[in-house]
């Protein structure tokens, strides 16, 4: 399995770029939560949230954030870019991870 | 490598010398002067002296740059090979053929 | 105020009885069916003659899995929201808080050059949704149609505003299809319109939607959102949501072909170096605008390039494709060559030709050229300084010096042959090709290599140099052509003066009535 890096062994960093708004917080903080490696920089605008190798969005856990129902549909609304490939996204999970 | 598709892919080319009856394409470049983003295109007759060519068509263009002295244009090449200027002669005489390159110098411009 | 955070296992009122991923099998892929009553090639006739071999169309993931329900919620929802801020710009005058009107000459560029090709896209697509033979795939394409006419409307209606107050946006479809510049992106997109499925995948969706996206898409928004411009940063935001899906799209194409067969390696390999090139060369444009149309630039080409394909793509995703057999595009060194020179030989074209463009361009400030002078510091104060220098004595003086006749064109991306040799900045560079007895003249060894690779393609550009001078451009004068592209007078030469100039200059000269 080549996620690593061959030369130095470390990960490849995946990541996500959210829209910068209000309604995305709750999103943000729950990612925040269950991704403790999680780097996130501020540009106009836009949010661009990193880790190494793998990030992984829960729905329990942005609904907990959110107080509120929420589908992992409603991602598609808050996504504004991607690195990695979508390896999961079903009703509970969302994951971004590189293949090779 | 030939075009793929699904019949016989043979189409005429859009500016095959035949379209431009008597006349030809020719491009022209200043070398060295920067101020001109590119070589220009001109449509010129076949036949017509190359001395014309150069006063009726590329003078007027190279007057673009306000510094441009008509007088000074030297060293003609036609592509890579020096070209022998005799204005007298004709485009088609001189081997300058449709869409040939045709490049002059002019000493001491600064762009 | 805290309230007790719901328990993940009673939230769901249970109105789904399935699970997202057999939900979105049902209502696509499994609504699929054999033709019993023609044969498949008669069903799918395009699928086989570009040489590429799928053997399992199953295999294609999407991960996304939107149903038709969800697709139009989240799509309505995304409109609702740009709609609003359109309103609330144009009820506001937010036009007065650009930076500058000569900030919209960018976006003359755009509605001119890009939205036609999103109407394109929506077309071809839609072809997708029929003819490609796996259920999943067709319905992805299908999204990513309706997407692609959702970002050609969106696009008009937030450039519509601008149409009121400036000139240069009144005709942009007309002018597609005519105008010199513009043939840049109409020729890349009709080059890709009539390859076959496969190759429009690897071309579209994967180089231009993936590979070359950020590149092509991000300065536009980011230059809206650094120059006052909220509806078009909105736009941007609006549509980068969708652009995911197509990113994914593109990424699982290139992916899905490897997969299936080695024999589609070489052929998908032939495609990237083919397609990296051509919307590279395009993104030539892009270069000149970042650099020199934002009165408030937001970083440079070379910045951009060397973060958004770089490190990115060079970086990231190739590696990845490397499993596959893949290896980083050809000429892709020659691009790397030129970032610090590319958007300064663009402008240069651009501002010599600006008389015959449905927008302006000016020389750039003492300001500006610092800002260029940092940027660059290898090339812009000994290469291209003396050049504008030169231009703001002309204009000092009172004139204004252009380009006094037509460019030499390349034959491959109709761009003015401006570029130079990759080890040779002071030599422009020429390349040649013969086919049968006729000579065609390209602008670098890529578009040379792509020329040689297909010339019975190429040798059929309508070039709108020759075009012109063959008489089908609505005359012989210059004059003639414009009223022929629809260019109108004020749309087009220098900015300082023009109409936009001193309409701006007028709406912002009156003080307020009372003191601030």
């Amino acid at each position: 399995m080549s996620e690593r890096n061959g030369m130095t062994g470390t990960l490849r960093q995946v990541g996500i770029d959210l829209q910068d708004a209000e309604e995305n917080r709750g999103l943000v903080d729950a990612i925040k939560a269950d991704n403790p490696e999680l780097t996130i920089r501020h540009l106009p605008g836009l949010l661009k949230l990193q880790a190494a190798g793998r990030l992984v969005i829960n729905r329990a856990t942005v609904e907990q954030k959110l107080g509120r129902e929420w589908d992992t549909g409603e991602f598609q609304l808050a996504i504004v870019s991607y690195a990695g490939n979508f390896s999961e996204w079903d009703d509970d999970q969302i994951i971004v991870s590189w293949e090779h | 490598m030939p075009v793929k598709a699904l019949y016989d892919y043979d189409f005429p080319s859009a500016d095959r010398a035949e379209l431009f009856g008597d006349d030809q394409l020719v491009y022209v470049h200043w070398d060295g002067n920067p101020l001109f983003c590119s070589a220009a295109c001109f449509r010129a007759p076949r036949a017509m002296p190359f001395g014309e060519f150069v006063t009726q068509l590329v003078v007027p263009w190279a007057a673009s740059d306000p510094d441009f002295d008509p007088g000074a244009i030297q060293e003609w090449r036609l592509f890579d090979e020096p070209l022998a200027a005799a204005p007298g002669r004709s485009l088609a005489d001189l081997g300058i053929r449709h869409k040939a390159l045709l490049h002059f110098t002019v000493p001491q411009i600064t762009g | 105020m805290t309230q007790a955070a719901p328990q993940a296992s009673t939230t769901k009122a249970k109105t789904r009885k399935l699970p997202l991923k057999e939900r979105y099998a049902l209502l696509t892929r499994d609504l699929d069916w054999e033709p019993s009553y023609v044969g498949r090639e008669q069903l799918f006739p395009y699928t086989s003659y570009e040489g590429i071999k799928v053997h399992d169309w199953d295999g294609w993931q999407d991960p996304f899995r939107l149903t038709v329900d969800a697709y139009y919620k989240y799509q309505a929802e995304k409109d609702k929201r740009l709609y609003a801020v359109l309103d609330s710009f144009a009820q506001s005058q937010g036009h007065l808080s650009l930076s500058d009107a000569s900030y919209l000459n960018a976006i003359k560029l755009f509605i001119q050059g890009v939205t036609p090709l999103e109407y394109a896209a929506h077309r071809h697509f839609a072809y997708l949704a029929r003819y490609l033979e796996g259920p999943a795939p067709r319905f992805a394409a299908l999204c990513q149609s309706v997407d692609e006419l959702r970002h050609c409307q969106t696009q008009i209606h937030t450039i519509s505003n601008y149409n009121k107050y400036y000139g240069g946006f009144h005709s942009w479809s007309k002018m597609h299809d005519r105008v010199w510049y513009l043939s840049v992106p109409k020729s890349l997109f009709d080059d890709a319109m009539s390859a076959g499925p496969f190759e429009f995948l690897i071309s579209i969706s994967f180089s231009f939607e993936y590979l070359l996206t950020n590149l092509l898409f991000v300065p536009f928004m980011s230059g809206a959102s650094f120059n006052g411009d909220m509806p078009t940063m909105s736009f941007g935001f609006s549509a980068q949501s969708d652009e995911s899906r197509h990113m994914t799209l593109g990424l699982e194409a290139i992916k899905f072909l490897l997969e299936q067969d080695e024999a589609n390696v070489p052929i998908i390999q032939g495609w990237i170096d083919k397609w990296f090139w051509r919307a590279y060369r395009m993104s030539a444009l892009v270069a000149g605008m970042m650099d020199y149309m934002l009165p408030k630039p937001v970083m440079s080409w070379k910045e951009a390039f060397e973060l958004y394909f770089e490190d990115q793509m060079l970086g990231g995703l190739f590696p990845d494709l490397d499993f596959y057999g893949i290896t980083p595009p050809r000429h892709v060194e020659d691009a790397i060559a030129e970032k610090d020179h590319l958007s300064h030989q663009v402008y240069k074209i651009l501002h010599n030709f600006s008389f015959a463009a449905a927008f302006t361009t000016q020389t750039p400030s003492e300001e500006h050229s610092r800002w260029l002078a940092a940027q660059y510091p290898a090339t812009y104060e000994r290469l291209y300084k003396p050049v504008w220098d030169k231009h703001a004595r002309a204009e000092a003086a009172g004139g204004r010096i252009f380009f006094q006749g037509l460019p030499q064109l390349c034959q491959v991306c109709q761009i003015p042959m401006a570029f130079t040799e990759p080890d040779d900045p002071g030599r422009i560079s020429f390349r040649r090709s013969q086919y049968r007895g006729e000579t065609f003249h390209t602008c670098s060894n890529g578009c040379q290599w792509v020329f040689e690779r297909e010339p019975e393609k190429y040798v059929q550009a309508w070039l709108p140099v020759h075009q012109i001078y063959q008489g089908h451009c609505g005359g012989a004068t210059v004059p003639e052509v414009l009223r022929w592209y629809g260019i109108q007078d004020g749309d087009n030469g220098e900015y300082k003066g023009s109409p936009d100039a001193r309409s701006w200059a007028q709406w912002h000269a009156a003080a307020p009535a009372q003191g601030v």
